[in-house]
């Protein structure tokens, strides 16, 4: 079995009061709770200060936890035959990992943990797998693989980490960040205890030209200086296909050009809409010729860009 | 189960039963109602058969993971999730606003 130094991941020390053990945990609960922080890690992270806490936390199984000695973080250890005698089921088995121990300890002494003993019902895990979409998948649905590890229970009444694999049909229409339920499809229920769910959370993969803001998409939308200034026909791409589209004159950067219903589609009917951004660009040369329409242009035009930026500011 | 073809419900239409969003989140009856009272939950339909949409569910298993890991009462779990919620439209805002500077 490998050794995890639950002290270490509370960031406190060995002889720490229960009240410190407590304080330690909540701060860094905010600080890697999966629902609140975002940062890389963090689920990991807080499974593991939430395993320390779950020990350290209940007097009976810090005591046993101590009873096991010092050893160096992930170094093989076994626990003495007493030890094993006491919260161990069946022999020899070593795959088994000290949380698991730990979480049949509570079975044992039907102490504070928030798993409850086995003899009634209790309901299996859900479960969660990520997959990244292309947009392209996403607006005409496609259907995704998936391999998962979900907690089993075997005849003996051990807990093992099975592997399930299988396909999911992934609807159109799905959106960054929506999770598809599977109802039944996660981990096994215990006691006669119903399954858990399977939950497939949809990420959208960056795509080269448009991104996706809920069911709208964006596209950034170059057009030349004057074919801002007098409109112009141009041919704007789309999930789709290309689309035709006719610039008003005097289109500003910025500015943004609806294409109704050219976004991803929703689940039944309708889609989201494609706005195309308005970029007004320069080429980063511009030839002899140019620069002398744009001096003639220069001479010919009274506009003032910058005619509300002159004087004063009237609050100082 | 390998090679199984699963068809997840259907987000948009599909509901959930009172008994299945308490046994797939923990919380309790009380709590459930509570965190109606509060608006937080919006069912899909109002006793005496109460129905949620499932979307519902996640937010129950979040309000029932804060509860056990930093001990929360309903009003936290409320207050919790009313930020949380605020804190996801303000991310798709920024998100929207992002997408439309230039590169």
């Amino acid at each position: 079995m490998k050794f995890k130094d639950y002290y270490a991941s509370l960031g406190v020390e060995r002889d720490a009061t229960g009240e410190e053990i407590k304080k330690a945990y909540r701060k860094l609960a905010r600080q890697y709770h999966p629902d609140v922080a975002k940062q890389e890690g963090a689920e990991e992270r807080f499974k593991e200060i939430s395993e320390a806490y779950q020990t350290l936390s209940d007097q009976e199984k810090r005591q046993a936890y101590d009873d096991l000695g010092r050893h160096g973080p992930g170094e093989e250890f076994h626990p003495s035959p007493e030890w094993e005698t006491r919260f161990s089921r069946g022999g020899g088995q070593q795959e088994v990992d000290l949380a698991d121990l730990f979480e049949r300890m509570g079975f044992a002494t039907g102490g504070g943990s928030r798993r409850q003993a086995a003899d009634f019902p209790i309901r299996g895990q859900d479960v969660e797998v990520a997959t990244e979409l292309s947009l392209e998948q996403a607006a005409r649905g496609t259907e995704v693989s998936f391999s998962l590890s979900v907690p089993a229970l075997r005849a003996d009444g051990r807990v093992e980490t099975q592997t399930r694999s299988g396909r999911i049909r992934v609807p159109r229409g799905v959106v960054e960040g929506e999770r598809l339920r599977v109802p039944g499809k996660g981990g096994d229920g215990i006691a006669g205890g119903a399954p858990g769910d399977l939950y497939l959370e949809v990420r959208l993969a960056p795509h080269p030209r448009f991104k996706a803001v809920g069911h709208d998409l964006y596209l950034e939308l170059p057009i030349a200086p004057w074919e801002a200034a007098l409109g112009a026909d141009i041919t704007v791409p789309s999930l789709d296909g290309p689309v035709a589209v006719s610039l008003k004159p005097g289109m500003r950067s910025g500015q943004k050009l609806r294409l109704a219903g050219k976004g991803l589609p929703h689940r039944r009917d309708g889609a989201g809409d494609l706005y195309g951004v308005i970029q007004i660009m320069l080429p980063e040369r511009i030839g002899e010729r140019e620069q002398a329409l744009y001096r003639e242009l220069a001479e010919a035009s009274s506009f003032s860009p910058r005619h509300h930026l002159e004087g004063p500011t009237t609050d100082g | 189960m390998d090679d199984d073809l699963l068809i997840p419900d259907d987000n948009e239409g599909c509901t959930v039963a009172l008994e299945e969003l308490l046994a797939a989140s923990g919380l309790g009856h009380e709590e459930v109602i509570e965190l109606v009272q509060f608006g937080v939950f919006r069912c899909a339909q109002h006793a005496p058969v109460w129905t949620f949409h499932v979307h519902t569910l996640s937010l129950a298993c979040r309000a029932a993971r804060l509860r056990d890991d930093f001990g929360l009462n309903v009003s936290g779990m409320a207050l919790a999730l009313t930020y949380l919620e605020r804190i996801e439209a303000l991310e798709g805002r920024l998100r929207e606003l992002e997408s439309q500077l230039p590169r």
